[in-house]
């Protein structure tokens, strides 16, 4: 069996974290599903999903290094009108923390409970902001 | 306070819903997407990017097809009552439209609309035509002014020829009361833009333009070298208004930009908001009214 249940995030910053873990857990519960897998993706290409300790010491840090690693002022291809869009894209910076953060992580599930590390945590990650987003968290198994 | 003069809400939620009519709007605006954005999500992009009060144009070119505006002056006024605060209204009418100068009039007298926008490339007219009089004298009687379209439009069917700034040269010297404003900066025609503006304090442009590279580097080859930076900073600082051209370009990145090209302090004021409420005679205690 597979179940997706889309999760909306208006976010209001240009860069911003979120922890989601406790989002994913009420689905996984919600599901009916006891032993199989989670797979949490956002479905965006400027917005990324990693697995880190919720500290607010290390969303800083994280912040700075991708920062420093994706300089806002660079000389970056993205950067152009796109005829598809009839606009303008500036974004590269969303793109390349995206690469950086890739866009999903897995868990095991068992006996109908996440199961994870005690330091474990989702977080879902916006590099283009303010947007509206939709993370799939998809739930297989039995 | 700092004002977007430039902003086009063809894809607010509140105005749509229709799925027809919103295709039409990605099709006759060329801009694709790009999905409806709440208005919560909106307010989030205004603060983000610094910005207090957002200028609402409507599109109306009914008679070259469609039969009605893309959006019409009555929406314009249902968004502005949904954000008194933030929102300031302009009109538009299609010049064609025999009934014209009486929407317009009524835009004004019944709406509250604070001025007209009007695409000469879209619209497919010429600024100083005479059929465009009877509007032109309704902008003067009640002291609106005129936000033209200049310079390249992505729009389909738009005529770049009539939104040279050139075209805009008898207006400016037969109506030195009215206020225009060439959006856009004219551009690519932006020293033509400069040089009207140096003869005709009536003229004003804005910067919602981003054809090319990212918002910091063409606000520097557009506004530090094309025109120099030190012709807007010594003589024209007073015509030159922010504009984003939201959805089109980047409001969050041109704002952060403008702020960033080198202007003195007094002159980034002036751009980023002083400049607009001259434009309009705007007066934000009385906003909602």
């Amino acid at each position: 069996m597979i179940k997706i249940v889309p999760l909306k995030i208006m976010t209001d910053e240009y860069n911003q974290y979120f922890i989601i873990t406790e989002d994913v857990k009420k689905a996984v519960a919600a599901s009916g599903i006891r032993n199989g897998m989670v797979t949490v993706e956002t479905r965006h290409t400027t917005t990324g999903i990693t697995v880190n300790e919720a500290l607010e010491c290390l969303e800083s840090d994280i912040d700075v290094f991708l920062s420093r690693l994706v300089p806002e002022n660079a000389p970056y291809s993205h950067c152009h009108m796109l005829p598809d869009y009839g606009s303008t894209g500036g974004n590269p910076t969303g793109h390349l923390k995206a690469l950086l953060t890739g866009n999903h992580c897995h868990f095991p599930i068992i006996d109908g409970e996440l199961v994870a590390g005690g330091a474990q945590d989702i977080w879902f990650c916006e590099y283009d902001g303010p947007s509206q987003r939709t993370v799939s968290i998809i739930i297989e198994g039995e | 306070m700092v004002i977007d003069i430039h902003v086009h809400p063809a894809f607010f939620e509140p105005i749509n819903g229709d799925e027809e009519k919103e295709q039409l709007r990605h099709d006759e605006l060329n801009l694709h997407k790009n999905g409806t954005a709440p208005l919560k999500h909106f307010f989030n992009k205004m603060k983000c990017a610094g910005i207090d009060r957002v200028c609402l144009l409507p599109e109306d070119y009914s008679s070259g097809g469609g039969g009605e505006p893309l959006v019409s002056n009555e929406e314009i006024r249902r968004l502005v009552d949904l954000a008194p605060d933030r929102f300031i209204g302009f009109a538009s009418v299609d010049p064609h439209d025999e009934k014209a100068p009486e929407k317009l009039e009524r835009a004004f007298a019944e709406y509250g609309l604070k001025g007209l926008k009007l695409h000469p490339g879209r619209q497919h007219f010429a600024p100083a035509d005479k059929l465009l009089d009877p509007l032109y004298d309704i902008c003067e009687k009640y002291d609106r002014p005129v936000t033209f379209h200049s310079g390249l439009s992505f729009e389909p069917h738009a005529l770049t020829e009539n939104c040279h700034p050139l075209k805009f040269e008898p207006l400016a010297e037969k109506r030195p009361g009215l206020r225009i404003s060439l959006a856009h900066f004219g551009w690519p025609w932006c020293r033509e833009v400069a040089m009207l503006m140096l003869k005709y304090p009536n003229v004003y442009t804005d910067t919602g333009v981003l054809y090319f590279d990212s918002a910091r580097e063409f606000y520097t080859q557009m506004l530090t070298r094309d025109v120099p930076l030190t012709w807007i900073d010594r003589s024209l600082r007073h015509q030159v208004m922010f504009g984003t051209n939201d959805p089109r370009f980047e409001m969050i990145r041109m704002a952060q930009a403008i702020a960033e090209l080198g202007f003195r302090e007094s002159t980034l004021e002036l751009i980023m908001g002083r400049n607009a409420v001259e434009f309009m005679h705007y007066d934000p205690e009385r906003s909602a009214e």
